[in-house]
């Protein structure tokens, strides 16, 4: 017990260094310039009232969508299922501008869909659901496998209509995870820059532009700090809320996975049939939209890419998700089983996604001035967006963790060590990959890392990607170079998760 | 059981990893803009004349750099910087981060020892096919855009987050005065105005050329060349022309000075005097599309697209410092928030 408080000193450190010290610094540099009259503002109230309904919506359609989706990926088995599951990934790795091109392809004036949806508040919500629902989704999914089979095939024999069994068994199994999944889509959707933004135009800019604004342009630290208080107490109560819950709802679960099947019935077809038109509708037309025009680019295009510059942004794409995926699993496990007994520490794990990105960025300018643009920093602050991923995908697996495996293998005399690495390790490895995956993704999607200083030659397939966005005439190779990314990523995906059927299968 | 098959991704992850904590020496340390671009084996050529190691660090947009300089002002974090526009010079000045560089005679000039590098002219951009398609005439005053004929045709970029966005707006505040030109702004969010958060926004989402629907923006009097330039295929004439309306053109000139309190005063200086030599004034055309301020430098073949605006005159630097952020206020008042 003692050791695994201990972890947490790590992340900790991590936490306080990397956001709250430069948080504060920012604070401090706007003190005594605080004017309370900015929070009735009218047109801020707005703002805040907005980033609230915005990011409410989304989670009540991302549940709504998200449900039914990861139930029937769960439970049953078709052609491509793994391919589909780590294809929902992609909307993360999708730099922001190009998902929006994607989205306009399909809904925008020239689109596809032959509607045009672009300047109203459906492509908003669409754009949240598109970059949320994969979250949403693949927690369902893990919440979904680790029913007990023996309690629902107990309840069916008993008697009870699918209906039923899944309002009384698989329903209170599988809250926890979608709960944890659904915080998550809040906090992001209400400080989130996105897509949303993006397209919406300045009508709907979240509080989170107004700091961005005041903080890069106007360097009013007073404004933007208050404003960044209040969005840290809005987003803050959330995650506080929601960790609190998240204590109370854990179940421990009998390990016994349930299988997914092939479907059977004319029913099961068509349902599987409908839930997957939905995920290539919310999830995957955008990115088909890109792919399409990245691989219909032509061959001068994609040879174009083959530079220095290209092979450069490669090779760092490479080595900084390495680096982050690895840290961020040491740092995630350690957070999420120190974490365990804490409501504190499980709040604490939201951080990353609730304090204003741009505040960060310049209180570590502040605080740090020899540090700034070193690559410690750079990697810091990957990690920092991608390990809180691992350590809330890990929390939901250690939730459901019976604890007498472990404690069997003590009284057989296994030592601690032994009982952890034969007994729980095995048992956390697919939610370790799960986060792991996600925190990947983030760090090759993570473009909000370049509000810090950058240099050329830490170029990244997502900047040089938004390099050509900054040009004229580029939007072809834009698209190819973001193909080559989704491409690069599911061989990413596939790495990372291999390991983890192994650990099923054996 | 360890066996090689299931250590082997661990251990490659670790090696790259390792590769990432490398650093290397920094000598003369340039802060630049995220637009700053120019061949590699050039700055290697400066590298060796000057024998010094060239950093260089992106600061975001201009606007963002000049911030994080005024920011970092008792502890500079660079030792030269280009990209300080004329929109930015008199704050710059006031803030005292710069000091006087040398300077050949060019085109145009800018106050307090910034070395005038290149200048572009911010002005309307339209897609030619959409015109032709809907047989629709081109404006011919800014006071015919905010007209029924010309709705929801227009987008902006938001001059609190874009610099192209700032160079219009303060166009036509200087073009039409300052009461005018916000009834004009007013008119025209009445007449559908988008605003997008910055020029990648407006030009690939919003741009009928590319996802969107408004076949007029906001962009540079260089971008058709551009488009000629990097387009699929080989183009003989431009999809997209300017339109440099009265009233509607931002002659933009940017600068470099060496950091006051830098490290290396004497190679900044040489830096600075090597962006105006001849090799930097040829490659910066098709690199960071602007034209060069140093005279009788050759334009590229491609800038025959790139006619520049006739009659455009610098807006004086010390009028933009006093009122920029008032407009941009008033601006943000009236178009966003639909008030006065």
């Amino acid at each position: 017990m003692v050791l695994s408080r201990a972890l947490i000193v790590p992340p900790a450190i991590l936490l306080a260094a990397g956001l709250v010290a430069p948080l504060v610094r920012v604070l401090a540099e706007g003190a005594g310039g605080f004017d309370f009259a900015l929070l009735v503002d009218p047109y801020l109230g707005w703002r805040l009232a907005w980033s609230f309904i915005q990011a409410g919506v989304t989670c009540v359609l991302a549940l709504a969508i998200g449900l039914p989706l990861s139930w029937a990926l769960a439970r049953f088995d078709f052609t491509l299922r793994t391919f589909v599951l780590r294809a929902l990934m992609l909307p993360f790795v999708m730099p922001t501008l190009v998902a929006a091109i994607g989205v306009l392809a399909i809904f925008g004036p020239h689109g596809v869909a032959g509607i045009n949806l672009q300047d109203t508040p459906w492509l908003l919500l669409y754009g949240n659901l598109f970059y949320n629902l994969p979250l949403v989704v693949r927690a369902g999914v893990d919440g979904f496998a680790a029913v007990p089979a023996s309690q629902l095939a107990a309840a069916r024999t008993l008697g009870a209509s699918r209906v039923r069994a899944f309002l009384r068994v698989e329903w209170p199994l599988v809250r926890p995870w979608l709960a944890s999944a659904l915080c998550l889509v809040f906090v992001y959707c209400f400080a989130g820059f996105g897509l949303a933004l993006l397209l919406g135009g300045q009508r709907y800019a979240t509080v989170e532009v107004e700091i961005y604004t005041l903080v890069a342009y106007e360097l009013n630290f007073a404004d933007a700090g208050l404003l960044a208080l209040v969005n840290l107490v809005a987003s803050g109560a959330v995650a506080l809320a929601y960790a609190w819950r998240e204590k109370r709802l854990s179940v421990a679960l009998k390990v016994e996975p349930l299988a997914p099947q092939k479907p059977q019935t004319l029913a099961e077809h068509l349902g599987l049939a409908a839930a997957l038109a939905t995920l290539a509708f919310v999830s995957f037309a955008p990115l088909a939209a890109v792919a399409a025009s990245g691989l219909a680019a032509g061959w001068d295009v994609w040879m174009g890419l083959w530079n220095e510059e290209g092979r450069l942004a490669l090779f760092n794409t490479l080595r900084f998700t390495a680096t982050t995926a690895l840290l961020a699993g040491l740092f995630g496990v350690a957070h999420a089983l120190a974490a365990r007994r804490s409501v504190f520490w499980r709040a604490a794990a939201f951080l990353p996604f609730i304090v204003s990105p741009v505040c960060v960025a310049f209180g570590l300018l502040l605080l740090y001035p020899e540090f700034t643009a070193s690559l410690p920093l750079l990697i810091g602050a990957y990690l920092l967006l991608a390990y809180p991923f691992v350590a809330k995908s890990l929390a939901a697996a250690l939730d459901a963790e019976p604890p007498e495996l472990a404690r069997a293998a003590r009284t057989l005399g296994a030592s601690p060590w032994r009982a952890f690495w034969r007994v729980r390790w095995p048992l956390m490895r697919p939610a370790l990959s799960r986060g792991l995956a996600f925190a990947a993704a983030t760090a090759v999607g993570e473009f909000a890392v370049t509000l810090f200083l950058s240099r050329p030659e830490w170029l990244t397939l997502t900047t040089l990607i938004y390099q050509l966005l900054g040009r004229p005439g580029s939007a072809a190779a834009a698209q190819a170079l973001a193909t080559l990314l989704m491409a690069l990523s599911l061989i990413a995906f596939w790495l990372i998760e291999r390991q983890a059927a192994h650990a099923r299968t054996r | 059981m360890i066996t090689l098959r299931r250590v082997a991704p661990a251990l490659l992850l670790s090696l790259l990893a390792l590769s990432s904590l490398s650093v290397k020496a920094a000598e003369l340390r340039l802060m630049t803009h995220a637009s700053f671009e120019l061949p590699k084996p050039l700055i290697a050529d400066f590298e060796r004349q000057a024998g010094v190691k060239l950093t260089v660090i992106k600061a975001g947009d201009a606007g963002e750099m000049l911030n994080k300089l005024i920011l970092m002002r008792a502890n500079p974090i660079a030792d030269v910087v280009y990209g300080i526009d004329n929109t930015l010079a008199a704050k710059a000045i006031k803030a005292g981060v710069l000091d006087a560089a040398p300077t050949v005679k060019t085109v145009y000039t800018l106050p307090g020892g910034l070395a005038a590098v290149d200048y572009g002219v911010v002005t309307l951009n339209v897609d030619k096919a959409w015109f032709a398609k809907n047989k629709k005439a081109l404006p011919r005053t800014l006071a015919e855009l905010a007209t029924p004929a010309y709705k929801d045709l227009f987008v902006v970029q938001n001059p609190a987050t874009s610099s192209p966005g700032l160079a219009f707006l303060v166009a036509t505040v200087d073009a039409m005065g300052e009461e005018a030109a916000f009834a004009w702004w007013a008119k025209l969010r009445d007449n559908g105005l988008k605003v997008a958060k910055g020029w990648s926004e407006a030009y690939y989402t919003d741009f009928s050329k590319n996802g969107g629907a408004r076949p007029i923006v906001v962009s540079y009097a260089t971008s058709p060349a551009a488009e000629v330039f990097y387009g699929k295929e080989k183009l003989n004439d431009a999809p997209t022309a300017s339109l440099p309306l009265p009233g509607a053109s931002f002659l933009q000139i940017e600068g470099a000075a060496p950091v006051k309190g830098g490290r290396e005063p004497a190679a900044a200086k040489r830096f600075v005097a090597w962006l105006q030599s001849a090799p930097v004034q040829k490659a910066l055309q098709t690199g960071m599309w602007m034209y060069p301020a140093v005279p009788g430098t050759a334009l590229a073949p491609v800038f025959r697209f790139a006619p520049q605006p006739a009659g455009v005159k610098p807006v004086d630097a010390a009028k933009i410092d006093e009122n920029a952020q008032r407009w941009v206020s008033r601006w943000t008042r009236v178009v966003i928030k639909g008030g006065r």
